[in-house]
């Protein structure tokens, strides 16, 4: 069911903002200009290739490419350049992190339902179930090359943990091709940025704190306790803050080990990374989450700049 | 145990694969900083030099060395080494004479003549002062943070401790800010010379006679004094709106002991304005001053003018209203990387001390208190300068000030009889003032 | 009398300028120009501290923004 594909124009004191929801999040495109045309224009463009990244890698729209790989599993589907890059991407992920991330665990959501914590109802799995399922999971199941993909009877790929940063990353890309304005790019809370703004000043990302559950943002009291000035480069958050369930008192973020099955523990509630492009930092974020008690020290030593909330 | 990750660099094996995916068009760094406290516990140091110099007369050289080290939890730590040196001469306080004049050093030991016509400035005075401050910042509660520090400084013939303790409050989103603190100082002061008798005649004659020691040493009533000061500094902070800031402060002060300078005399003089005498001055031996400052910070598209005003009063009759404005202007990076400059107009204006006089004349009664120095009289002064920083090596910060400084003291109201008149009893002040910061 | 009625005024006056300050103020992600360094009241500090030690030593004035104290026998 996809929401109405509208974009609205707002004006700011020195830029306008053009918002429109894209895959299941608010989203913002900041330009600092006075030219109006120039923001519809590039609102309109950047909605454009998020919503063509989401119609062909959201695993909820059963026209997606994504859907038509899902539904063919057991069978060689083709696949264009694009996919392949991205699959080449999520084949280093699953190097990098030592199999603990995967896109083919998205099968486990069906023995796990993370809900808003007001939905009642909480299925917590056995692990029988989990174990039975953790046989369809395997990146290392997986056959591609350029040209097509085949995944094992089974087998799911979901592209949720990079598609939303690739498509921050995808828009910076088409608004440099448009303008050499100032622009900001932010995906539901991932986001990067052109550059500075003018006057070489920072572009201010207030970071919300892991506990509020966006659903009762309009009746609840905002409380944001951190600034981040950005420069240039991207942003991304990882975390637990939105999706979770509750089970005899402890509390189960939605980030599996795709190699156990189970929600990492001792991770984080959430993390803000800071990386040339959003989808570095969103990997980098995921990564740190799934060393789970070491994630601050993992990012510590690799250098990178981030902020963890426990 | 879980897989940790191996060492080999995710970062720059990641930015590969990004630049497969993205391509190379995307290549960027990422720069950032947040405005809460985070990671951050590496020292900040800031390096300055000052240059001060008054046309024929004093010249001196500061040095500072700061270091600040942020903790974890907002906790701050603040180290400050200043090494001064001052040479050069100032004014005794005694008038100009169209004759020569002779002098005895606060020592003792020798005298000086002063030409014709010219200001009587003694210079004798070199001297070099270390100092050394600490102060540490924590928060106590959400809302509260408190700071507490020392302060030491050592010259020659001074000596000076002192603590200081605040406490701070935010309200409203930290829009407004409550902030009360104290401080006291003990100072030991141990004159070359020794505390002179008030209000009693300089000795002037032959240093080298027999006779000499025991007369100097008959002027003097003591080797060394001190004095206290204690003062209260009430805040308030007020954000106005996104542009604008604003700060209230109300200050008491209380100072006791001994506030006299002992190198400064006055002139007695005639009818006709010939000096007859000179004696050593006297001051009150405590000193209660309050002041009320107001500040404003404004930002407007790229620059930021600062302007304050302080107006302060004692019971020593003084009155004195500042001035001081800056406005600091960006340069972008054309002169030199993220450049700025920020001119400095700073007025200044004080009415005399009731025992304020230029000179006495010897057919009045003695008064009880008194004192020539300019510094107490009646005076206006203007600072004019700027200030030019950039960013070198790295982000570290080098900036250079230079400043002129005009005192120009003003008759309080007092004639001037006979020879007087022909020459200068309230001679300008010109000083250049000059600085190197490095910040690293 | 006369006194008291003065500083009931004051201090009624004082109340409600203090309640106006409700309506100023920043929300915390307003807060972009007024968190650069330029926009601290405590900017400057060497030169600041460098400054009052040549005004306490040439002049009669003292502090204001920060204690007057002692500190040097330069006055």
């Amino acid at each position: 069911m996809k929401n109405t594909r509208t974009v609205n124009l707002e004006k700011n004191k020195d830029s306008y903002s053009l918002k429109f929801n894209a895959m299941a999040s608010p989203c913002e495109v900041i330009i600092q200009t006075s030219d109006e045309e120039l923001a519809v224009k590039l609102g309109k463009l950047v909605s454009a290739e998020v919503w063509r990244i989401e119609d062909k890698y959201s695993r909820y729209d059963q026209n997606s490419l994504c859907s038509a790989i899902n539904n063919n599993a057991g069978q060689s589907v083709v696949i264009d350049d694009e996919t392949f890059q991205l699959l080449s991407f999520a084949d280093q992920c699953y190097q990098l992190s030592d199999g603990l991330f995967d896109i083919t665990s998205g099968v486990l959501r069906k023995v796990w339902s993370f809900q808003s914590q007001y939905n009642s109802k909480t299925n917590f799995p056995s692990a029988a179930q989990i174990n039975t399922t953790l046989l369809n999971v395997g990146w290392n199941k997986i056959n591609f090359d350029p040209k097509q993909i085949t995944l094992a009877k089974g087998m799911e790929i979901d592209f949720g943990g990079i598609g939303k940063e690739y498509a921050v990353d995808r828009g910076i890309i088409v608004a440099k091709e448009l303008t050499n304005q100032p622009v900001l790019v932010n995906l539901g809370g991932d986001l990067a940025v052109t550059g500075a703004r003018l006057n070489n000043e920072t572009w201010q990302v207030a970071i919300e704190p892991p506990d509020i559950d966006s659903d009762l943002v309009n009746g609840h009291e905002k409380t944001i306790d951190m600034i981040v000035s950005l420069k240039s480069g991207a942003l991304a958050t990882s975390g637990d803050s939105k999706r979770f369930l509750i089970h005899k008192g402890k509390r189960y973020g939605h980030i599996l080990n795709a190699k156990t099955g189970w929600p990492i523990s001792k991770a984080p509630r959430s993390i803000t990374v800071v990386a040339p492009q959003c989808i570095q930092a969103g990997i980098l974020a995921t990564f740190a989450l799934l060393q789970g008690c070491d994630a601050e020290e993992f990012l510590t030593n690799q250098e990178i700049k981030f902020w963890a909330r426990r | 145990m879980k897989s940790k990750i191996d060492k080999i660099n995710i970062k720059s094996a990641l930015t590969v694969a990004t630049v497969a995916l993205l391509g190379t068009s995307s290549l960027a760094q990422a720069e950032s900083s947040s405005t809460s406290s985070v990671q951050d516990s590496s020292w900040e140091f800031d390096s300055a030099f000052l240059f001060y110099s008054e046309v024929d007369r004093v010249s001196a050289g500061e040095a500072i060395l700061n270091a600040k080290k942020t903790f974890d939890n907002d906790e701050v730590l603040n180290l400050k080494l200043t090494i001064d040196t001052l040479t050069g001469a100032s004014a005794n306080g005694a008038v100009a004479q169209p004759t020569v004049q002779t002098f005895t050093r606060p020592s003792g030991n020798g005298q000086y003549d002063i030409a014709a016509g010219d200001t009587p400035l003694d210079d004798t005075f070199h001297d070099t002062r270390v100092q050394l401050n600490g102060q540490w910042t924590q928060p106590l509660a959400p809302d509260y943070t408190v700071s507490g520090g020392f302060h030491l400084s050592k010259e020659y013939d001074y000596l000076s401790l002192g603590i200081n303790g605040n406490i701070a409050v935010d309200f409203d989103r930290k829009n407004s800010t409550f902030s009360a603190g104290f401080s006291y100082f003990q100072d030991t002061f141990t004159p070359e010379g020794g505390i002179p008798n008030p209000l009693t005649s300089m000795l002037i004659g032959n240093s080298d006679a027999s006779t000499w020691d025991d007369s100097f040493a008959q002027t003097r009533i003591g080797s060394e004094d001190d004095k206290t000061t204690t003062d209260i500094l009430l805040g308030f902070t007020q954000v106005i709106n996104r542009r604008m800031l604003m700060q209230f402060n109300y200050s008491y002060s209380m100072v006791d002991g001994y506030l006299t300078d002992p190198f400064k005399i006055l002139s007695v003089v005639n009818n006709t304005g010939k000096t007859q005498d000179y004696l050593y001055e006297s001051r009150p031996d405590s000193r209660v001053k309050q002041s009320v400052f107001a500040q404003s910070l404004y930002h407007f598209d790229s620059s930021v003018l600062d302007v304050s005003y302080r107006y302060m009063w004692d019971d020593w009759e003084i009155t004195s209203h500042t001035i001081d404005s800056r406005f600091r202007i960006p340069l972008g990076d054309g002169f030199g990387k993220e450049s700025y400059i920020q001119p400095h107009l700073r007025i200044y204006q004080q009415s005399a001390a009731d025992f304020y006089r230029p000179f006495i004349t010897d057919d009045e009664a003695l008064p009880a208190f008194a004192s020539a120095d300019y510094r107490i009289g009646e005076m206006t002064a203007i600072t004019v300068g700027f200030k030019y920083g950039m960013l070198v090596n790295n982000g570290h910060e080098l900036s250079f000030r230079l400043e002129y400084y005009r005192q120009t003291p003003t008759n309080a109201g007092f004639d001037e009889p006979g020879v007087l008149n022909d020459v200068e009893l309230y001679p300008t002040v010109d000083a250049i003032i000059g600085q190197v910061t490095y910040s690293f | 009398m006369m006194k008291t009625k003065i500083q009931r005024m004051l201090l009624i006056s004082t109340l409600v300028a203090m309640s106006g300050c409700s309506s100023l103020g920043v929300e915390p992600w307003e807060r972009d120009l007024l968190a650069k360094d330029e926009m601290s009241l405590s900017a400057e500090p060497i030169d600041a501290a460098l400054d009052d030690h040549i005004y306490f030593s040439k002049e009669a004035s003292s502090g204001g923004k920060g204690f007057g104290g002692g500190g040097c026998g330069c006055n």
